[in-house]
């Protein structure tokens, strides 16, 4: 088990704040959404959280899990 | 901009070739009415949720709609939340190449019935639903009929799929039925935990039904008297092939799946699973059994049953083309990577059958799509595309010079398109 930065695909829109909050964890694809590259290591536990807190469309939910 | 979806390569089908079988299909000759049913297997008799229980975890039935997940499972996820739950029969069967459901509403209505009633009795549920297909009037219509000969003092609300490939996945249905769009969203927990209304909500294919009816009415003892003691009982099959009437045949667990295949289709490579499947070889099928895990392990998912081959005359590279062309038109468009990824998947391997491209850019955009989405439909047309390559080297390496073993074939020996053949399976 460990923390997983959950992507709410149907209310993303591709912002892209994600990115800029959390750079080594979030890669944006060609069409600009998100792709998670592996668990929250405790290092990018405060960025993730702020990642979930200023995505302008509410769809980031960190869980527990695979 | 206008885009027009491309039309599924196995359209929705006018007839279905259902064959009576040795347990659920058994005795079909005599109708669908509820007055043969009763004839056949009597009233259902009154259980409780610990008896269901125990009986389900005993003949560990699975899940029929795809997954395979144990029912009894479910269910125990369902008594664990201690409120009232609601049922949902799912017959939406949006898959063109699947018609096991229809075939189970023309001809065993009352099984799908019976379970759920007995279990909503069981369970002392309140809400009971029914999800008809879209594209489907006759297996609908015969759903309704028999609802109207029913009086078991359990209301089942009716609801009506949206015409769309993943209207029937889960969280889709309990979409639709709460009133909102017939479209997946992302699940943060299983329905069984929060499903409508956040209500713990035993939802489950049509298929899945029909065994709990089939359970409750004839008991444990019959129902492992076919298949094998890690899998009881038997599964439905839909034997499709573009420009052939479905067949659906019941086929015992542990039993060659060979036994089950259209003669005129023998030899011929197949998409176990459907559109979301596996492209498997002949000579796998040809060893294959009925199973769930061993079909895993050869790397061919039985799925929801379906087993979808590509007659002689018809390339299965060019197939997967038409079929991922449409799959990506069947996207519901809410989710960035499936609404931009699916398109550009389906160019590539368009570029692939017309030799424009090799297979590099297709697994690219695999990559990109797999695991980013509401629902199953990235990962199943994936699935299906890797499988193509995995099986298809040299046909694909074939369609890089400009060829196709298919075209050449037609050439000498001319397309049939009556396909009489198929009407010869017993």
């Amino acid at each position: 088990m460990s923390t997983q930065l959950r992507v709410d695909w149907p209310e993303c829109k591709a912002r892209g704040l994600c990115h800029e909050v959390l750079p080594d964890l979030v890669e944006l694809d060609p069409w600009g959404y998100p792709i998670v590259r592996g668990p929250v290591t405790d290092d990018l536990l405060a960025d993730a959280r702020e990642a979930v807190r200023t995505c302008p469309r509410a769809a980031l939910r960190l869980v527990e899990g695979r | 901009m206008t885009t027009t979806c491309p039309p599924s390569p196995v359209p929705f089908p006018d007839r279905v070739d259902v064959q009576p079988g040795p347990a659920l299909l058994a005795g079909i000759e005599h109708g669908p009415s509820l007055a043969a049913h009763r004839r056949q297997y009597g009233e259902p008799p009154a259980v409780s949720s610990e008896e269901l229980h125990e009986a389900l975890r005993r003949i560990a039935l699975r899940g029929r709609g795809g997954a395979g997940f144990p029912f009894a499972t479910k269910l125990e996820a369902v008594l664990q939340q201690g409120s009232r739950p609601v049922l949902v029969v799912n017959m939406s069967e949006g898959e063109p190449a699947s018609s096991k459901d229809t075939a189970i509403a023309l001809t065993r209505p009352h099984l799908v019935l019976d379970g759920v009633v007995t279990t909503a009795r069981s369970l002392r549920a309140r809400e009971v639903h029914l999800v008809l297909p879209g594209e489907r009037p006759a297996a609908a219509a015969a759903m309704r009929t028999a609802l109207e000969e029913r009086s078991d003092g359990v209301r089942i609300r009716t609801h009506v799929a949206a015409p769309r490939f993943v209207s029937g996945q889960a969280k889709a249905v309990v979409e639709l039925l709460s009133g909102r769009p017939n479209l997946p969203v992302t699940s943060w927990q299983p329905e069984a935990v929060s499903g409508h209304k956040g209500r713990p909500t035993l939802l489950s294919n049509a298929e899945t039904w029909a065994r709990v009816g089939l359970l409750v009415l004839r008991g444990v003892s019959s129902f492992c008297s076919l298949g094998t003691r890690e899998e009881p009982g038997t599964t439905l099959l839909t034997l499709s092939a573009p420009g052939h009437d479905p067949v659906v045949r019941e086929a015992e667990y542990g039993a060659r799946l060979r036994a089950h295949l259209l003669p005129a289709l023998a030899g011929r490579p197949a998409l176990v699973g459907g559109f979301h499947g596996s492209w498997t070889t002949w000579e796998t099928l040809a060893s294959a059994r009925t199973s769930v895990p061993g079909m895993r392990a050869l790397g061919a998912p039985l799925g929801a049953g379906v087993v979808l081959s590509a007659p002689h005359g018809t390339c299965p590279v060019t197939l997967t083309g038409e079929i991922v062309a449409f799959l990506a038109g069947q996207s519901a468009g809410r989710c960035g990577p499936c609404l931009n990824g699916l398109p550009a998947l389906a160019r590539a391997v368009s570029s692939v059958v017309d030799g424009t491209d090799g297979p590099a850019r297709v697994e690219q955009l695999a990559a990109l799509v797999e695991r980013r989405g509401a629902c199953a439909h990235p990962d199943g047309t994936v699935r299906l595309v890797r499988s193509m390559l995995a099986t298809f080297p040299e046909e694909v390496g074939l369609h890089a010079r400009s060829g196709c073993s298919e075209h050449r074939r037609l050439h000498v020996v001319p397309d049939r398109p009556d396909a009489p053949a198929v009407r010869r399976a017993s």
